[in-house]
C-alpha cells in the first residue's frame, strides 16, 4: 500500500445553518488516480477548496504530506463570448512570475505543451480559437509549470468532445504513471471519470462510498438515485 | 489621456468593470465638492477622494456581500448627492460642475499638463511592470489558477490605476465621457487582435487617433471637443464593424 499524500479526517463544514460537509474522512495514496464524484451541491467544491487551503473555516483536519505541491486546474467553460483576445503564451504567463526571463519562459512553455501533446507553434496563437480538448491540455500544461506532485482537475472532461476524451484519458494516465503524480479528478459525471479511476469517493455532504471502481457497480444505482433526487 | 485610456481600457472591459469608470467619476465630483468646501484646488481634491473610495469599493467587492452593480449605483448616486451637498455648503456661485462633467481640455494649465504627463508615465509604467498579474486579476476566475496567494493586491492596484485615469479624465474628456473613451476603442479593436498585447496596442492607436481627430475637428466645428472625440470613437467602431461584416460576407459567400 502506497503512503498517503492527502489525509482528510472528520471534516465538517456548515454555512448559515446549512451542512455542506458532514464528518468526511478519506485518504489518497501517492501516485493514485482518484475520482471525487457527487451531484451538484454535494460539497465537492467545498472539499476541494479545503484541500487547496483556500477555505480554512471547518472542523476536522486535512493533511497534505510535507513536500507535496498541489496544483488545481479549474473547469473550462467554452461559451464565453465576451472573453477578449488572449494568446496561449499570455494564458500560460498568468501563472508565472514577473522575473521569469522571456527566453526561459519560451523554452519552458514549449516543453510543458509538448508534455501534454500540444504543438509548440500553438504558443502564439489565440487561446480562444482552441478546441475544448486543446484548452484542457493547455490548462494542464500551465499547471505543470509549477512542478506539482498532486494535480486536482475540476470536471476535466466537461468541455471536451467524445472524440478527444480518449486522448485526455491517456494524458492523465501518463502524468500519473510516468510523471509519478497523484491525480484527483472532481466530477458530477461518473461515466467520464470512472474508466480512469483507481479509487472512487462518492460524496453527498457525507462520504457515501470509498471503493475501487470494480466495487462501485453495486453502489451505482444508489448514486444514480441521488443524482435524480437532486436534479 | 488617449494613451491612458488605450492602455487601461482593455483591462477595464476584461474585468467587466466598464461601469466603474462612471462610478469613480461621480465619486470624483464628491471630492471636488469637498475640496471647494475646505478651499483647496477642486481637481486636486478629487484625487484623495478617488483613492480612498476605490479602496473602499475594492474591500466591499472582496467581501462578496454586495453585487458589483448594486455597489456601482450606491457610489454613483451617493457621490453625486455628496457633491451637490458640498457645493451648496461651499456657497461658490462661480464654480460650475460642467467643466468636470464634460471636460475642459482647452483650459488646461501647464501645471495640469505636467501632472497629467507624470500620471501617464506612472500608470503605463505600473501596468508594464505588473502586466501578467494584472491580466490574471482582471480575467474571469475560471481562467485563473486559484493561487494560494490570491491576486487581491493586484486587484486593488487595478482600482487605483483606474482612479488615476478617471482623475485625469475629469479634467480632460469629462467625468461623464471618460467611460466611452475607455470602452469604445476596445470594442473597436477586439475583432482585429489575437493576443491581449495586440489588443492594447490597437486600442491605444484607435484612442489616440480618435482624440487627435476630435481635437482637430474642434478647430473647424463649433462643438465641444469631448463630444467630437467620442464621436470619432463611435465612427471608428462603425467603420470597423462594417469592414468586418463585409469580410465575413465575402468569406462565407
Amino acid at each position: 500500500m502506497n503512503k498517503s499524500v492527502i489525509s482528510v479526517k472528520n471534516v465538517t463544514k456548515a454555512v448559515g445553518g446549512r451542512q455542506l460537509l458532514v464528518d468526511v474522512s478519506f485518504e489518497i495514496a501517492e501516485q493514485s488516480l482518484v475520482s471525487l464524484i457527487g451531484p451538484n451541491g454535494a460539497g465537492k467544491s467545498t472539499m476541494v477548496k479545503i484541500i487547496l487551503g483556500l477555505d480554512q473555516q471547518y472542523d476536522g483536519s486535512v493533511t497534505i504530506r510535507k513536500g507535496e505541491l498541489v496544483q488545481y486546474i479549474p473547469q473550462l467553460v467554452m461559451d464565453d463570448q465576451y472573453q477578449l483576445p488572449m494568446s496561449v503564451y499570455e494564458y500560460m504567463s498568468i501563472a508565472t512570475n514577473r522575473l521569469y526571463s522571456t527566453n526561459k519562459k519560451q523554452v519552458d512553455f514549449e516543453q510543458a505543451l509538448s508534455h501534454v501533446g500540444v504543438a509548440g507553434e500553438k504558443l502564439h496563437q489565440s487561446y480562444t480559437s482552441l478546441s475544448g480538448g486543446e484548452r484542457q491540455r493547455v490548462a494542464i500544461a500551465r499547471a505543470l509549470l509549477g512542478d506539482p506532485t498532486i494535480l486536482v482537475l475540476d470536471e476535466p472532461l466537461a468541455a471536451v468532445d467524445y472524440a478527444s476524451r480518449s486522448g485526455l484519458y491517456k494524458l492523465i494516465r501518463h502524468l500519473q504513471q510516468d510523471h509519478k503524480m497523484t491525480v484527483l479528478l472532481v466530477s458530477h459525471d461518473i461515466d467520464s471519470v470512472l474508466p480512469l479511476s483507481d479509487q472512487v469517493l462518492c460524496l453527498n455532504q457525507s462520504l457515501h462510498t470509498d471503493c475501487h471502481p470494480s466495487q462501485f457497480t453495486a453502489e451505482r444505482s444508489q448514486y444514480n438515485q441521488t443524482i435524480h433526487h437532486h436534479c | 489621456m488617449a494613451i491612458l485610456a488605450g492602455v487601461l481600457g482593455p483591462f477595464v472591459v476584461q474585468s467587466r468593470q466598464s461601469i466603474a469608470s462612471d462610478m469613480f467619476a461621480h465619486v470624483a465630483l464628491a471630492g471636488i465638492g469637498a475640496a471647494l468646501l475646505v478651499g483647496v484646488s477642486p481637481w486636486w481634491g478629487a484625487l484623495p477622494a478617488l483613492i480612498i473610495v476605490s479602496t473602499m469599493i475594492w474591500r466591499l467587492l472582496d467581501s462578496g456581500t454586495y453585487s458589483p452593480d448594486a455597489l456601482a449605483m450606491f457610489f454613483l448616486s451617493g457621490g453625486l448627492a455628496a457633491a451637490l451637498a458640498f457645493v451648496h455648503l461651499a456657497r461658490d456661485t462661480v464654480f460650475s460642475f460642467e467643466n468636470y462633467l464634460f471636460g475642459s481640455i482647452l483650459t488646461l494649465t501647464s501645471t495640469d499638463v505636467m501632472a497629467i504627463v507624470l500620471a501617464t508615465i506612472a500608470v503605463v509604467g505600473v501596468v508594464w511592470y505588473v502586466w501578467y498579474p494584472l491580466l490574471g486579476a482582471t480575467q474571469s476566475p475560471r481562467y485563473l489558477i486559484p493561487f494560494r496567494r490570491t491576486p487581491k493586491i493586484v486587484q486593488l492596484l487595478f482600482f487605483w490605476l483606474l482612479a488615476i485615469v478617471v482623475w485625469v479624465g475629469i479634467k480632460t474628456i469629462g467625468g461623464l465621457l471618460i467611460g466611452a473613451l475607455l470602452v469604445i476603442p476596445v470594442l473597436t479593436a477586439r475583432n482585429w487582435a489575437s493576443s491581449f498585447k495586440q489588443l492594447v496596442v490597437l486600442t491605444t492607436v484607435v484612442s489616440v487617433l480618435s482624440v487627435s481627430l476630435g481635437l482637430f475637428a474642434a478647430l473647424y466645428v463649433d462643438l465641444p471637443p469631448s463630444s467630437l472625440i467620442i464621436g470619432m470613437t463611435i465612427l471608428a467602431f462603425v467603420l470597423q464593424a462594417s469592414v468586418a461584416a463585409a469580410i465575413s460576407k465575402r468569406s462565407s459567400g
